[in-house]
């Protein structure tokens, strides 16, 4: 449940954003988030949708891409893979080394500034 | 501009950005005091407070030390810690399972730091939320009791990846439980091949030394004795 304060958080950052560029409705938000993030989309999406009834972010997408880890071994070069790995996925070799996966971003907003 | 005046507008920000700039805040106070402070994170009962404890007879008797206990509910940590004679604050995060760093920079503001040298903040027993929020502390501390199991580093790799150093606790009960330390430690590196891995027991004192010397050599770098 830990999505709960993210979803605030999400809903601090898009008000913010919208209320800067007059807009009246956010109609979608587009996240990056890391695999290791141990988010629930679907945990998020409705946390979200409860913490933005009554705003104008009320009833906007989340978007969500996640990010994987991306795992580089000296002899089989890059994979991504979705926790960090104690070994090669491919060769079983050590000597990894596991670098993102760990994002947590508003990436954009769709907004509807009323304008036609 | 789109057909029905809706707009795409970039905004690339972190969503933890309220509780990035409570945390630069708190760095900055702590610079500012020259105050080495620790982020203590653990599962519920791994030896946080019995590792407090210890570095608290280490530094106690040199002054300045000020703990914060982080726990949904109770004081009991603290009063723990009182008896130990140092200056100590509970924070009660109530249905919050981390303390935000919001929270930690009131406290922080309403304690007696002029003599503080060292910091230590017990985060609440969990590891997963502490993981994501800095509190703006020099060192992260992930403590692994060996009756936890050696797969830890890969279901939270979060908080293995994000930590300075790792502490095996209870290793005196190695002989009665499944759990291979090599392994931990080859997963922990892979998450972070810059972590320095100490492995301790309370019970019989091993490794506890090192890892106080350790300690000490970090504070005494950020916080020379005043």
């Amino acid at each position: 449940m830990h999505e709960l304060g993210i979803a605030n958080e999400i809903l601090g950052v898009a008000l913010s954003e919208a209320d800067r560029h007059g807009a009246k409705k956010v109609s979608s938000i587009r996240l990056r988030v890391g695999v290791l993030r141990a988010v629930v989309p679907e945990n998020l999406s409705f946390l979200f949708g409860h913490v933005a009834r009554g705003t104008a972010a009320d009833g906007a997408v989340l978007e969500i891409d996640e990010e994987p880890v991306r795992v580089e071994c000296p002899s089989c070069g890059i994979a991504d893979v979705r926790s960090i790995p104690w070994e090669c996925p491919k060769c079983r070799g050590a000597g990894i080394s596991a670098t993102g996966g760990d994002s947590l971003e508003i990436v954009s907003l769709e907004i509807d500034t009323g304008e036609r | 501009m789109e057909t029905g005046g809706k707009v795409r507008i970039e905004v690339e920000r972190s969503i933890l950005q309220s509780a990035d700039e409570a945390a630069t805040a708190i760095r900055a106070l702590l610079a500012g005091r020259k105050i080495y402070a620790l982020n203590m994170i653990s599962s519920p009962g791994s030896g946080k407070t019995t590792l407090i404890e210890a570095l608290l007879s280490r530094f106690a008797g040199k002054g300045g030390v000020a703990v914060v206990e982080g726990d949904i509910e109770t004081e009991i940590d603290a009063e723990r810690i009182r008896r130990c004679g140092v200056q100590v604050r509970q924070i009660n995060t109530r249905s919050s399972c981390h303390i935000q760093p919001g929270q930690l920079l009131r406290v922080l503001s309403e304690m007696d730091l002029s003599a503080t040298r060292l910091l230590i903040v017990e985060n609440v027993g969990n590891l997963v939320c502490p993981a994501e929020v800095p509190l703006g502390e020099d060192t992260r501390v992930v403590l692994l009791s060996v009756t936890e199991g050696d797969e830890k580093p890969l279901k939270y790799p979060l908080v293995f990846r994000t930590s300075d150093i790792l502490v095996i606790t209870k290793t005196d009960l190695l002989p009665h439980v499944r759990f291979d330390v090599s392994c931990v430690r080859r997963a922990a590196r892979a998450a972070n091949p810059a972590v320095e891995i100490f492995e301790t027991s309370a019970v019989t004192g091993e490794g506890v030394p090192a890892l106080l010397d350790r300690f000490e050599a970090l504070a005494a770098a950020k916080a020379p004795r005043r």
